[in-house]
């Protein structure tokens, strides 16, 4: 049952989305969130439906694999839609049975949700199109400077690949454990929510067993490998700014300045 | 000094692994354990810090990549990632009294995620009522299974060296 999960949503390309540096997509990505709280009308986000919609184009990932990213929060969103739409108050358009439809809530209900799917396609579009080893590459480029305040910035990162090397490993090693303990009786089906929560104790406890001496054997090597941080240490495929990554900035800096424009001047 | 190389070396790659079961428990639930109504068996492991301090790291990370392998992309990563590390720290200090180490996850998360989930996602609820179900979520598998896990794990007291 566990081998059907598929890890990460990352779709493999080699477009100019994919080959931009790690550093410069999360920095984007940001930006455009940020962008997305500053817009107060339709013009704003029909502006950053083009741009979002002009990236996904580039970037080749097909537009089913990111609405798939809807899926999980569609109910949300039409739950969402409808409370807005007939729970604020103002000036009655339709009027059905009890329920009005008032203009302001069918502004606000219509706001929120495009700030809503815009935000979630934005933000899912960074890890589609940057493989998460990238990704852990560029948080620890990103956090360098603040290395100074005591930031442990080369050991979160190497956490972090660690943990996505391991995850496939402990997905395993919980559904030998799982089997494991149904065949000596172990019941998750039953009992109110405290007590299912409860049942999953025989799980955990041989899994954090395991991990732990998965952690023990592994920094041994490492330390048998003369391992000393991150201090010098050189990489297969560094990361380096190019031409794509300042026209990138170029044009990243211009939707802000529009966004920016248009709360100002519209 | 070599010996104090080895512990720190020693330290990250536990909290790697404790982050690693946090994204794998995450992972397995996947439906229920992402979005605004979320019940992550995963949050039991905030009780970890109380037995080891790497689990501040660990837990932080473990969300990080949780987050960011889930269908919700940086606000999650970051929103979550960061009430995480709050939690830890504050259960790393209450360490002395093993009822009070499930509380911090709990409180935190119920207002940082119940904001998120108001001003970021519009939920139409009150702030209150948004952050009373993160917390309800939160008491169940912080009390229901983190207090238990945090008791047997205490038994164990030698895999954490």
């Amino acid at each position: 049952m566990l081998r059907d999960i598929t890890l990460g949503q990352y779709y493999p390309g080699n477009s100019v989305v994919h080959r931009l540096d790690p550093r410069v997509k999360i920095i984007g990505t940001m930006a455009f969130i940020v962008a997305l709280f500053v817009v107060k009308s339709f013009l704003g986000f029909g502006i950053s439906f083009l741009a979002l919609a002009a990236v996904i184009a580039v970037s080749k990932v097909p537009v089913k694999y990111i609405l798939r990213g809807l899926k999980p929060i569609f109910l949300i969103i039409i739950l969402t839609f409808m409370l807005n739409m007939f729970m604020i108050d103002g000036e009655t358009l339709v009027k059905i049975g009890f329920l009005h439809i008032t203009r302001e809530g069918l502004f606000t209900a219509l706001f929120m949700a495009t700030r809503l799917i815009l935000l979630i396609i934005g933000s899912s579009l960074l890890t589609l199109a940057t493989k998460p080893m990238s990704l852990t590459d560029g948080i620890e480029s990103l956090l360098k400077p603040l290395r100074r305040i005591g930031v442990p910035a080369h050991e979160l990162a190497m956490m972090m690949t660690i943990a996505l090397r391991f995850i496939p490993t402990l997905l395993e090693e919980t559904d030998k454990i799982m089997k494991a303990q149904q065949a000596r009786g172990a019941d998750f089906e039953t009992g109110n929510i405290f007590k299912r929560a409860k049942h999953l104790i025989p799980i955990l406890i041989p899994l954090f067993i395991s991990a732990f001496r998965i952690a023990q054997d592994m920094a041994m090597a490492m330390e048998a490998r003369c391992y000393r941080g991150g201090d010098n240490r050189t990489r297969m495929n560094g990361m380096k700014l190019g031409k794509i990554d300042a026209v990138a900035v170029i044009l990243l800096l211009l939707f802000l300045g529009v966004v920016i424009a248009e709360r100002i001047w519209l | 000094m070599k010996q104090l190389k080895t512990r720190q070396t020693k330290f990250w790659i536990q909290a790697a692994l404790i982050a690693a079961v946090y994204a794998t428990l995450t992972i397995i639930l996947g439906s229920i354990s992402y979005g605004p109504v979320q019940f992550r068996i995963a949050e039991a492991l905030t009780v970890l810090p109380a037995l080891t301090p790497a689990g501040i790291p660990g837990l932080f990370v473990g969300c990080l990549v949780a987050n960011i392998l889930g269908p919700y992309g940086a606000i999650d990563m970051i929103l979550g990632g960061g009430a995480t590390l709050i939690a830890a720290i504050l259960s790393y200090m209450l360490r002395k009294y093993p009822i009070l180490v499930p509380l911090p996850p709990v409180i935190v998360n119920a207002i940082v995620i119940g904001m998120m989930l108001k001003y970021v996602y519009a939920v139409p609820m009150s702030l209150l009522a948004c952050m009373a179900t993160v917390g309800l979520g939160q008491l169940v598998t912080c009390y229901g299974l983190g207090y238990p896990l945090l008791k047997i794990l205490g038994r164990y007291e030698n895999i954490f060296k």
